[in-house]
This record gives structure tokens, sequence and C-alpha cells, in this order.
């Protein structure tokens, strides 16, 4: 019963916060500041969300070579800003990881 | 029916975030996966995935619930992590103030990170404009009908996909391909370095707050940069 509460109260919420400038605030009486600041919201978040992924695999930072994660994503970053194209980073990205998983065992 | 512009949208739409799918299938999986391991059922996981259809949300829930944690910490989370929608859905509403509520409805349900992505390049484009939201469309329904066969697919492998293959590192190598267009300007740039930094920083925070910390961080250094240069 629990676990449908929170499935259902999760999805609400979620919803909420996709409908709310869609359904229930005017648009066009966003402050400027506020454009400004959405300028900035998906490469923030985006990197608040892969710079953990690759130093902090375990819950703690790991900069040592005994953390494939960083070196296969740097690998991967270097990919993403030449070939334009998402397959190609996790193309490189998730066999470079498995190659020095392999290697460093 | 629909006309031959709305058609061609969407059509073009579905063909265009095809390269994002690819990179959302292992996500997808890995989502499944994790509702299994959390002690779901097939139909709470399943559920989970169409009612919310927000991986990070179906991640963090499935943490959450691992280890039982109360009904209003669980939704508190999900909000937080959901927070950036909330900026998608401003920069998203100028472009379809004009349909009417059943339409923005359908288009606030199917808003993702990729989809957002997509659409924010879509309506940017010069030409005409009358049937972009069918674009949009059509990217949202490839990535939802592709988003609910990998969750399945993830649910049906169960514990049996072995932690060795690292299939969640493909949803940071997913986001890593969503980071990389979007930093063009210095400004950019710094937004996500500080972004970066204070992420690792404040990981200890409880209740993945460290992600809103750090973005709102990182937000405010791209706006500061930005005065900076302007002045």
């Amino acid at each position: 019963m629990k676990i449908w509460i929170v499935i259902l109260a999760v999805s609400a919420v979620t919803f909420l916060l996709r409908a709310s400038f869609l359904l229930f605030a005017d648009p066009h009486r966003f402050p400027h500041a506020f454009r400004q600041a959405l300028l900035y919201v998906p490469p923030a978040v985006l990197a608040a969300f892969v710079a953990p992924g690759l130093l902090m695999p375990d819950g703690v930072l790991d900069f040592t070579f005994a953390n494939a994660r960083w070196l296969a994503g740097l690998a991967a970053l270097a990919v993403a800003t030449r070939v334009r194209h998402p397959v190609a980073t996790i193309a490189v990205g998730l066999p470079l990881l498995w190659l020095i998983q392999w290697a460093i065992r | 029916m629909l006309d031959s512009a709305e058609r061609r949208e969407f059509l073009a739409g579905c063909r265009d975030v095809a390269p994002l799918i690819v990179g959302l299938l292992p996500f997808g999986l890995v989502a499944g996966v994790a509702a299994v391991s959390a002690g779901m059922t097939p139909v709470e996981g399943m559920a989970l995935s169409i009612l919310s259809f927000s991986g990070i949300a179906q991640l963090v829930v499935c943490q959450l619930v691992a280890v039982d944690s109360p009904v209003a910490v669980t939704v508190a989370a999900a909000a937080v992590v959901g927070l950036r929608l909330v900026m998608y859905s401003a920069a998203l509403a100028p472009h379809v103030a004009h349909l009417d509520r059943r339409w923005r409805a359908l288009i606030a349900y199917f808003l993702t990170d990729q989809g957002f992505a997509m659409a924010v390049a879509r309506f940017a484009a010069p030409g005409e404009r009358a049937a972009r939201h069918w674009y949009y469309l059509g990217t949202a329904a490839a990535l939802w009908a592709s988003w609910q066969l990998a969750v399945l697919a993830g649910i049906a492998a169960g514990a049996r996909v072995p932690p060795e293959w690292s299939l969640d590192f493909a949803v940071v190598l997913t986001f890593i391909a969503l980071l990389v267009p979007v930093v063009r300007t210095r400004a950019d740039l710094a937004a996500a370095l500080v972004a970066g930094g204070v992420a690792l920083a404040a990981a200890g925070m409880p209740y993945r707050l460290a992600l809103v910390v750090a973005s709102i961080a990182g937000i405010a250094a791209g706006l500061v940069l930005e005065r900076g240069r302007t002045r």
C-alpha cells in the first residue's frame, strides 16, 4: 500500500513541476533575471550529475587510476566535443570503461 | 487527420531523436533493474515508470524505497531532483502559449531532459512555426515508447544483469553527450565547472540535496560571469 502512495505522490509532484509554467503561470511575465538564469540551467544541472558520476563511483572522491570512470569519462568528453553524436560518446566511453576495468583488475 | 505539415514535423521529431534514444536504452534498463532490486513488483515498477516518466525520479524512488525511507522524504527528494523540470517548463512555455490546455498538459507530461533539448532547438529554428508542437510530440512519443520498453526489459532481466557491465555508466555518458553541446560560452563553462565542483564538495548532503545546491551555484556563476562581460 505504501509503495502505491509513493508512486502516485511522486508522479503527481513530477507532473506539477513540469506543468508549472506550461499550465499555471503566464510565460510573458517572467522577470528578465529569471530568463537569464534559465540559460545556465542545462550546463549547471547536467554537470552536477556528471562530476560525481565520474569522480565518486562509490560515494567518495576517487582521483586514482583505480577508478576507471574518470579516465573513460575524460575520453568520452573528448569524443563528445568533436563528434556531436550521443551514440559516439557511449560507443567509446562504455567499452573503454570495460577495457580499463579489465586492465587494472 | 493530421495535415501534411503536422505529419512531417511529427516524423522529423521521431527521426531526429533517434541518436538520443540509443543513450536512453541503457538508462531505462538501469531504472528497471533498480525497481526490481528495490523490492518492487513488475506492476509497481512499470506503474512508476509510466506515471512519473522520469528516469531520475525513478532512480531516486528506487534508492529510497530500498532503504524504506518515509513517504514524505521520498516525495521531497523526487521534487528536488525534478526542480530542473520547472526551468524547462518556463523555457518552453512561451513557445506553446497559443495552444489549448489539453495540449499543454500533454506537453508537460512528456517533458524530459532529452525532449527539452530537442524542442528548444526546433522552436528556435527559423521558418514556418505553426506545426512545431507536432515535432515535440514526435520526439516525445519516440522517447516514451523506447523508455518504457527499456524499463520493461530491465524489470524482466532483474538482478541477472551483472554489475561488471557498469550499465549505470551509460547514464553518465548520456549526460556528457547532452552537456557538451550546451556549453557554448565562457559563462556556460563557468556554470558547468562550478556546478560540478560544488556537486563533489557537497556530496555528503542528505537526500541528494547536493544536486540542487550545485545547480544553483552553477547558475549563479554563469550569471556573474555574464554580468562581468557586459559591464
